[in-house]
């Protein structure tokens, strides 16, 4: 147990190492981190929040929705990183390009199932008092999506903050995984305790999307989706082929 | 209809798992079969596991002393790619692999942990075994080729200014460029000794490792941080100023092994590394780097053409 | 010994003129390269990355199942099981695998990685089976209680088959994760598809091998999903319905 006593000596020094004057600090690297990973979140959520919405909406392209989410399952992101980096080269392009990709995904398809499996009578209802299709998106069919959506959105941040720290393998440098991949200079204490970082990063993450998603959420819908409380953690469960 | 397709699933699915554990178990050891008929010291000694660092360099090391073993008879299996000197390190104390090749310099500064740099290449080598005799490992004899940090530059520019040893950059004062990794410009085996031993004073421009010689092409850097094994030092367009005074220390390699694996293993076992070790100059090492890191051959293979040539295998 | 006074006969690697041509450009795509790593580099991966597969979702599968039926029977196992395998869940790769590295015997090694490994697919296998098990409906377990049947034979014959669907979509979610999260295992131990990967970024960032063996590794996730659909479908003709 001596190591994981140095690796918390290593993140109670912020990073540095004794006799290594130039590397960037724990801090820093954590912050970095958080950037390219909300970068990749908030376009991935740009792009599919509104395709996923209006699909369900719509009620139509279950078949594109939910098998672009069964196929995301499918990739691997060392992989897709990997071919990135064979096209684009080494840098922060290609980083962002694998993270939208592989985030997209779920958050079309949880967002198509949140919206798409919203109660019709209740939609009818609302559209019986004269709502229009914006207004009950907005103030049906989203409200009572949130668990689901948000479902969808740590999914995708959970794979955001590991695939950023993976890139440093493919040589990607400015995130915690940089300590990672250079265990020559921060020894395996450093290693340990970046890997500490990353472990905490993504709990930190989850906890805070936990915790909007529940400041979101209607307070009936809460004890409604009990019975599908199980969509909130973990990966989506569409198994619809 | 769906027992059918229940069927062809379950067999597809089984060929996929026969395959994969069928097979696994004896890919490594292609070339240990042949010549075990006749003699083959090492056919009734107990199996040995090596490992090897995470570089090109250290792969084909590690498959030339592994199948220099295999030919005669030994039951060796290479855990690749371990990772850095600390890594493998632990994981031959603590026994998960008996032998791994190591460099010299690095065994007295990195693993040993010591300050001073040692001032030839037998004392940083007396020094490396001290170190891990005291940890139940013997070093075996070194290589004659040495991988350290050397000042390279276009042979055009040296023959131009009658380059031969880093002093000779003295005659550009600051006006010379010259490229490293940033780490280069804080350390002793770096700026910081050649400026104190050797009283130059060029100017520093950090440079990825990876676009060292690209530097070097378009003239970006007159100078580059290189190593004296690098693949490109075989194409002949680049020149290695001398190091008298050995700023960059002594990088030659050998194989650590576990000292209870030395007896156990008999005889023949040591004379093998050591005759493997002995062929590798650095003119051989360097047209093996090129052609794992410049034609990206296995390094598997190129050391099996490389032992056969020596009639090692 | 006399040989080696005279230093060492260095052959020729083959590296004259064209030989290598694509390969010292890095061109994207050099079939030379492929054809010639295929048997030693490229299937061993890809048998690896199988097996490594198979042993962690085979494992994962029995504990997660074992824990399942004992939060069927008892349900405040729940709670704790899903805390701690969200957690679990939760933590990146890269960090499980070099986390685990600092326990004690464990170290590089193939049991490292299938600790890990072992550890994603929990979550996954655990919620869906448990779930397939309770949405059995009351009234044909109380009919199998009826028809005189004891409770292990309703669990074996009534239970189980019911919640195949959920527990082979389990499965099926555990496996593709597997395959994914296998290739970043290559990291602490130098075998599957991960293993070429980071060698070619190590090695001057090599094209075509990261093409190569990172096209492998989407390939295999996509057929064993394939597979497992058709497993799942074979299996449960009954549920083709059922989302």
């Amino acid at each position: 147990m001596n190591s994981f006593s140095q690796a918390l000596d290593f993140i109670g020094r912020n990073g540095q190492i004794p006799g290594e004057p130039q590397l960037p600090t724990l801090v820093h690297l954590t912050l970095e981190t958080v950037k390219i990973a909300w970068i990749g979140i908030g376009i991935a959520l740009v792009i599919a929040l509104p395709v996923g919405l209006w699909l369900g909406h719509i009620h139509r392209g279950s078949f594109v929705a939910i098998n672009v989410g069964n196929i995301w399952r499918a990739l691997p992101s060392l992989a897709v990183l990997a071919i990135g980096v064979a096209f684009l080269g080494l840098g922060l392009r290609n980083v962002e390009l694998a993270l939208i990709v592989l985030a997209v995904p779920p958050v079309i398809t949880n967002a198509y199932v949140a919206i798409n499996g919203v109660d019709r009578d209740v939609v009818d209802a609302a559209r019986g008092m004269g709502f229009s299709g914006w207004q009950i998106l907005r103030k049906v069919e989203l409200p009572l999506g949130v668990p689901l959506i948000f479902a969808g959105i740590r999914t995708a941040a959970l794979f955001v903050v590991s695939t950023t720290t993976i890139a440093a393998l493919t040589g990607y440098s400015g995130s915690l995984g940089d300590i990672i991949n250079n265990e020559a200079s921060y020894h395996l204490s450093g290693v340990l305790g970046a890997a500490m970082c990353i472990a905490a990063l993504a709990l930190v993450t989850d906890l805070l999307l936990a915790l909007v998603q529940r400041a979101l959420t209607p307070r009936g819908v809460t004890l409604e989706l009990h019975a599908g409380a199980h969509e909130a953690v973990g990966p989506p469960l569409a198994e619809t082929v | 209809m769906t027992r059918k397709l229940l069927f062809a699933v379950a067999a597809a699915l089984l060929a996929v798992v026969a395959a994969a554990c069928g097979s696994s178990s004896k890919s490594s050891t292609t070339h240990a079969v042949k010549t075990t008929a006749q003699k083959s010291p090492g056919a009734d000694k107990p199996p040995i596991v090596m490992g090897d660092k995470n570089f090109p360099e250290e792969y084909v090391l590690g498959s030339l002393y592994q199948q220099a073993l295999q030919a005669k008879g030994y039951h060796i299996t290479l855990k690749g790619n371990i990772g850095s000197s600390e890594i493998v390190w632990k994981a031959m104390t603590s026994g998960q692999i008996q032998m791994y090749p190591e460099y010299t310099g690095v065994i007295v500064s990195v693993l040993a942990g010591n300050t001073k740099p040692p001032h030839s290449a037998s004392q940083t080598y007396n020094e490396a075994q001290a170190y891990v005799q005291k940890h139940g490992f013997t070093l075996l004899k070194p290589t004659p080729f040495y991988d350290t940090d050397a000042m390279g530059t276009l042979k055009s520019f040296a023959t131009k200014h009658h380059l031969h040893t880093i002093s000779d950059l003295k005659q550009f004062g600051h006006s010379v460029t010259l490229g490293g990794a940033p780490e280069f410009a804080t350390r002793y085996e770096g700026l910081i000794g050649l400026k104190k031993v050797y009283g130059v004073n060029p100017t520093f421009k950090p440079i990825a490792i990876a676009l060292t010689y690209k530097a070097l092409d378009s003239n970006q850097v007159q100078v580059a941080d290189v190593f004296t094994t690098d693949p490109q030092l075989t194409l002949g367009k680049y020149t290695i100023l001398s190091d008298p005074k050995n700023v960059f220390g002594f990088q030659n390699v050998a194989p650590i092994v576990k000292k209870s694996v030395i007896k156990s293993e008999g005889p023949v076992f040591e004379q093998t590394l050591n005759k493997v070790s002995a062929l590798l100059t650095l003119d051989a090492i360097r047209k093996m780097n090129a052609a794992v890191e410049l034609d990206k051959q296995s390094p598997s293979v190129v050391a099996h053409k490389f032992l056969a040539a020596n009639h090692l295998t | 010994m006399i040989v080696f006074a005279n230093g060492p006969v260095i052959p020729n690697f083959g590296g004259s003129g064209s030989t290598y041509a694509c390969e010292r450009a890095n061109r994207l795509f050099c079939p030379n390269w492929v054809s010639q790593n295929w048997n030693s580099v490229l299937w061993p991966a890809l048998r690896q990355h199988v097996v490594l597969t198979v042993i962690a979702v085979v494992i994962g599968f029995a504990i997660s199942t074992a824990l399942a039926l004992l939060a069927y029977r008892r349900g405040w196992i729940e709670r704790p099981v899903v805390i701690v395998t969200s957690i679990l869940y939760t933590i990146p790769s890269l960090a499980l695998f070099e986390l685990l590295v600092g326990v004690p015997g464990l170290g590089l090694s193939r049991t490292t990685a299938e600790v890990a490994l072992v550890s994603y697919t929990l979550l996954i296998m655990f919620r869906n089976t448990l779930t397939g098990l309770r949405e059995v409906p009351a009234e044909v377990r109380d009919a199998a209680t009826g028809m005189g049947m004891g409770s292990m034979r309703t669990l074996l014959r009534v239970d189980l088959p019911l919640a195949m669907p959920a527990i082979i979509a389990g499965v099926r979610i555990a496996t593709v994760t597997v395959i994914s999260l296998a290739t970043v295992a290559a990291l602490i131990d130098d075998e599957g598809l991960g293993a070429p990967i980071l060698q070619a970024i190590s090695n001057e960032v090599f094209k075509t091998e990261l093409i190569v063996a990172g096209g492998m590794a989407i390939a295999l996730a996509l057929l064993a999903d394939g597979l497992l659909v058709l497993l799942q479908r074979a299996l449960t003709p009954w549920a083709r319905v059922r989302v």
